[in-house]
C-alpha cells in the first residue's frame, strides 16, 4: 500500500480514478432521476469524434484540448437529439439509437483514418475507447478538476432549484423558474461528468459510471442529499479499486475493470439494501407482511 | 374590481391540431369553479396555458387584472398527481416546502420560516405526522393531499388544481372539498379540473363546460343544464346513467347548490 503514495504513476492512477468516480457519481444522480440515463450513453459515445476532430484540427493532444473537443461533440449530439424529437415524429429511443450510431461511427472512421498516419500521438487516442488509467499524468488530474470543479460548484449553488426542477418541472415553471435554462445547465453538467472520465473509462462504458453509482446509492437512502453523496462515494471506491487492479495487472483495459467493480457494488446494493433490497423484501414476505406495507 | 381569472381568445394547438379553440372565460373572485369536459377536451391545456406552462397559439390570460408573469406570487398550482415520480428520493416536508420556493431569492436556502409554513400546511391536510416519510410510502390519497399542502404553502389568492379528486377515496375527497371550502371562505378563488359530473352541483358555485371550445360557463344553477352537457359530451351522456336508472336527470335540479 505504501507504493500508492510514492510511485508517481500509481499515485496519479489512484487520484485520477477517485476523482472521476466521485464526480461522475455525484452528478450522475441527476441523469438517473431525470430519466436521462440513455442520453448519457449517447453523449459519451458522441464524444469520440470530438476527440479525434480536436486532434486533427489543432494537432495537439493535450488532455484539455481533447476533452473540450469531446464536450462540444457531446453537446452537439444532445442538441441534435432535442431538435429531432421536437421537429419530427421520431420517438426518443429511436432518435437516441440513431444519433449514437452516427456519432460513434463517425468517431471510429476518424480514428481509423488517423491510424494511417502513424505518429506517436494517435496511439493515445485509441485509449479513449476503453480507457487507460496507467497513462494518467498529473496534468490530466488538473484538467479533470478544471472541468469537474465548476460543474460541482454550479450544482451546489443552485441545489434547491435543481432539486425542484428534477422532481416537478411543471411546478417549477409555474413558480417562474427558468426551467429551460436549468435543463441546459444540467445537460452541461452531465457532459462535464462524462468528459472527465473518458481517459480512464473510455467512451463506450462511461455512461455506466454515471448511472450505476446513482442506482446503487438510491437503494440505501430516501434523501436526495444522502443519495448524491453516497453515489459519489460508490463511484470513487469502484474507480479506485478498478483502476488499481488494471494498473498492476497486465493488459487489463481500465474502463471494463472499473465498470465491472461498480456493477458488483450495484448488484450487491440491489440485493441487500434494507427496505428496497431484494433480500429484504423477500424476508418481509416470508414473515407474512404485505410487500407494500404502506400506512 | 378585476375578476380572479380572465382568459381571452385562448387557442392552444399541438402539432397543428387545436386542443383549445378561441376560449373566453371569466372566473369571478371568491368562487369554486369546476372545469369539466370529456377526455381530450383541453381542460389540462387550459390550465397549463393560463399558467404559462405551454405557449398558446393565440390569446391571453390575466390573473387579477395582470399577466400571469407579474402575478406568480398570487397563484398556486396543483399538477396532476401522476405527473411526477413518487419514488423520487425526498420527504413529504421537502415537497411541501417547494411551495415556498417562489418566495425565496436565488441564492437563499429554504430555512426555518419555510419549514414552519410547510408544517402548517401539512397540519391543514392532516398529514403532519407524515412530514418525514419518503413520498413513495404514501397512499394515492395522501400523495394528493401532499400536493394540496404544497399549494397551500404558496399562500396564494388564486388556486389552480388539475384533477385533485383523481383516484382518491371518499374520505380524502371529503377532506379535500372541506379545504377548498375553507379557501373560498377566506376569499380565495379555486379553479378545479374535475371529472365527476355528479358532484359538480354539490361542490362548486361555477362551472365551465369545455370541449376544445368553451361551450358554456357561469353559475352552476344556470349553466349546468342537460342541453349544455349534451353539447359538451355529444352522445356520451351515459356518464349520468347510474344515478337515475339510465335516463339523464336534469342536472339543474340537482340539490346542494
Amino acid at each position: 500500500m505504501i507504493e500508492l503514495l510514492t510511485d508517481y504513476t500509481l499515485r496519479n492512477v489512484v487520484l485520477g480514478a477517485t476523482l472521476l468516480g466521485a464526480i461522475s457519481g455525484l452528478l450522475g444522480c441527476f441523469a438517473v432521476l431525470r430519466r436521462q440515463a440513455l442520453l448519457g450513453d449517447v453523449m459519451s459515445h458522441a464524444a469520440l469524434p470530438g476527440i479525434a476532430l480536436a486532434f486533427l484540427l489543432t494537432g495537439q493532444r493535450t488532455t484539455i484540448t481533447l476533452l473540450i473537443g469531446a464536450a462540444i461533440a457531446a453537446l452537439v449530439a444532445a442538441l441534435w437529439l432535442l431538435a429531432i424529437t421536437r421537429t419530427t415524429r421520431l420517438k426518443d429511443d429511436t432518435a437516441q439509437a440513431f444519433i449514437l450510431a452516427i456519432f460513434f461511427g463517425f468517431g471510429l472512421v476518424l480514428l481509423s483514418h488517423l491510424q494511417r498516419h502513424p505518429n506517436a500521438a494517435q496511439a493515445g487516442l485509441k485509449s479513449f475507447l476503453f480507457g487507460q488509467a496507467a497513462a494518467l499524468i498529473e496534468r490530466d488530474l488538473w484538467a479533470m478538476l478544471a472541468i469537474g470543479g465548476p460543474a460541482l460548484a454550479l450544482t451546489l449553488l443552485f441545489w434547491p432549484q435543481i432539486k425542484l426542477i428534477t422532481f416537478d418541472p411543471d411546478f417549477a415553471r409555474s413558480l417562474g423558474l427558468p426551467v429551460r435554462q436549468f435543463e441546459i445547465l444540467l445537460t452541461g453538467v452531465i457532459v462535464a461528468a462524462i468528459v472527465i472520465g473518458l481517459q480512464t473509462v473510455g467512451v463506450v462504458l462511461m455512461s455506466a459510471m454515471l448511472i450505476a453509482p446513482a442506482v446503487a446509492a438510491r437503494q440505501w437512502t430516501n434523501r436526495l442529499e444522502t443519495m448524491t453523496l453516497l453515489a459519489g462515494g460508490f463511484g470513487a471506491l469502484a474507480a479506485l479499486i478498478g483502476a488499481w487492479i488494471s494498473a498492476i495487472g497486465e493488459g487489463l483495459a481500465t474502463g471494463p475493470v472499473i465498470v465491472l467493480t461498480m456493477s458488483g457494488l450495484t448488484v450487491l446494493s440491489l440485493l441487500i439494501a434494507p427496505e428496497r433490497g431484494w433480500l429484504w423484501r423477500r424476508l418481509r414476505l416470508a414473515r407474512g407482511w404485505k410487500p407494500d406495507d404502506r400506512v | 374590481m378585476f375578476p380572479a381569472v380572465e382568459i381571452e381568445d385562448l387557442t392552444v394547438a399541438y402539432s397543428n391540431k387545436p386542443a383549445l379553440w378561441d376560449v373566453d372565460l371569466r372566473v369571478p373572485r371568491g368562487v369554486l369553479m369546476a372545469i369539466v369536459g370529456p377526455n381530450g377536451a383541453g381542460k389540462t391545456s387550459l390550465l397549463k396555458a393560463t399558467l404559462g406552462l405551454i405557449k398558446p397559439a393565440a390569446g391571453s390570460a390575466r390573473i387579477l387584472g395582470r399577466p400571469y408573469a407579474q402575478q406568480r406570487h398570487l397563484v398556486a398550482y396543483v399538477p396532476q398527481r401522476n405527473s411526477v415520480d413518487w419514488d423520487f428520493p425526498t420527504t413529504v416536508l421537502d415537497v411541501v416546502m417547494m411551495g415556498r420556493y417562489g418566495h425565496l431569492g436565488w441564492l437563499r436556502r429554504p430555512g426555518r420560516s419555510e419549514r414552519e409554513a410547510a408544517l402548517a400546511a401539512l397540519e391543514q391536510v392532516h398529514l403532519a405526522d407524515f412530514a418525514h416519510r419518503q413520498i413513495g410510502q404514501l397512499s394515492g390519497g395522501q400523495q394528493q393531499r401532499v400536493f394540496l399542502a404544497r399549494a397551500l404553502a404558496q399562500q396564494a389568492e388564486v388556486y389552480f388544481m388539475d384533477e385533485p379528486f383523481q383516484g382518491v377515496d371518499a374520505v380524502t375527497e371529503r377532506a379535500i372539498i372541506n379545504i377548498l371550502r375553507d379557501l373560498r371562505a377566506a376569499g380565495k378563488t379555486v379553479v378545479v379540473v374535475h371529472h365527476d359530473l355528479q358532484t359538480v352541483p354539490e361542490y362548486f358555485d361555477q362551472v365551465a363546460l369545455i370541449n376544445v371550445r368553451c361551450i358554456a360557463a357561469g353559475p352552476v344553477r344556470e349553466v349546468f343544464t342537460e342541453a349544455n352537457l349534451r353539447a359538451t359530451y355529444g352522445g356520451r351522456m351515459n356518464i349520468f346513467g347510474n344515478s337515475a336508472g339510465g335516463t339523464a336527470p336534469a342536472p339543474s335540479l340537482a340539490p346542494g347548490d
